[in-house]
């Protein structure tokens, strides 16, 4: 008789900590770059599986938290591209707290989705670039670091980004 | 007056300017009322991204489980998918290996062997766990395996939700989701 023992339980642990430490962060940025919690879940568990298939990226901390969000952000950006669509808002999770009523909620939805038909002007690069500097609040540079490109390119991005939207919600008040 | 253009106006808004820029840009809306508004405007659009980008009410902690479970899911699937293209990528440079290396091969090969005959282990005396039929079956808490009158189980105290498979050739399976973790954990029993 013998025992077919799973291998690696240091490994196994180091992933599930890494996993446990990182996981809310992840999904909270690809959801605000998606804007569905369903394709931020799915989006969520890519990223990590690419992450975690490379065992040599994670042994220094720091650089692993920063590699992932580099992954988290271009599977995301990927995801808009090949979809062609970006979002809906959902309305079906259950809510953990009952402080809001069903019209708060539904005008929060209805906000939402005002911004979100906003934001399917944006190119995929410059929805991600707007949402990592001004909800993300990252500097440019780290921007520019995830998206892969050059400062100068964020900020046009950024720029270009900011402007559709204004003329969008000039157009459309909700 | 000329007016500086709409990126240099958003990118203002966002404070995304060079120190140079962004100086010429507040002394030009330090009397210019349209450009001030302008500026408004981007801040604006700029909270209400904000605002969108709060998560809606789900329920975390369950989402999270779902999610650690399906990455561990999604690893175990590409570890068998990687084994199963090594050892197609390893059989067809079996047949090209020249006699040189697989003298080499054999040579390791039989070290190797003499090594385990002189390393092997004493006899188990046929008491310890021989004797009788064995028989593998999945209890309440977990599965186990009677033979010769000795007892070995798996245990799974902390989840209600298994799912057992057993082998036509000797082997049991059960796979389990922590419900406190959320890990997957599958564990197999073999007769030999």
């Amino acid at each position: 008789m013998r025992e077919v023992a799973d291998p690696g339980l240091e490994l196994l642990e180091t992933q599930n900590r890494f996993v446990s430490d990182h996981l809310r962060r992840i999904f909270v940025q690809i959801y605000r770059i998606v804007g569905n919690v369903a394709d931020a879940q799915d989006l969520t568990q890519e990223a990590f599986i690419k992450a975690l298939q490379r065992q040599e990226q994670l042994k220094d901390e720091h650089k692993a938290a920063h590699w992932l969000s580099r992954i988290a952000t271009n599977t995301a950006i990927d995801f808009l591209r090949r979809s062609g669509r970006v979002s809906y808002c959902e309305l079906d999770a259950a809510p953990e707290s009952h402080d809001e009523s069903p019209e708060d909620i539904l005008l929060r939805s209805e906000q939402r989705d005002y911004l979100e038909d906003g934001l399917r002007l944006l190119t995929a690069r410059e929805r991600a670039a707007l949402m990592l500097r001004d909800v993300e609040d990252l500097p440019a540079e780290e921007v520019a670091q995830r998206l892969g490109c050059s400062k100068a390119t964020v900020r046009s991005h950024i720029a270009n980004a900011r402007i559709k939207l204004r003329k969008y919600m000039e157009k459309r008040k909700p | 007056m000329t007016h500086p253009n709409q990126s240099i106006l958003a990118l203002y808004a966002g404070r995304d300017l060079d120190w140079f820029t962004r100086r010429r840009t507040e002394r030009h809306l330090t009397h210019c009322g349209i450009c001030r508004e302008e500026v408004q405007a981007f801040a604006s659009s700029r909270q209400g991204l904000t605002a969108r980008s709060e998560l809606p009410a789900i329920r975390w902690t369950r989402l999270a489980i779902e999610m650690k479970a399906n990455i561990r899911l999604g690893l175990a699937a590409g570890e068998c998918v990687r084994d199963e293209r090594m050892a197609e990528s390893f059989a067809p440079f079996a047949l090209l290996s020249n006699a040189r290396t697989l003298g080499a091969c054999a040579s390791v090969m039989a070290v190797v062997a003499a090594g385990l005959y002189l390393q092997r282990p004493a006899p188990v005396a046929p008491s310890e766990f021989g004797g009788g039929s064995a028989v593998l079956r999945a209890t309440a808490n977990g599965i186990e395996l009677n033979q010769g009158g000795q007892t070995l189980s798996l245990l799974h105290v902390r989840s209600t939700d298994v799912t057992y498979s057993a082998g036509a050739q000797g082997s049991m399976r059960a796979g389990y989701v922590d419900s406190d973790t959320g890990n997957v954990t599958i564990n197999n029993l073999y007769v030999q």
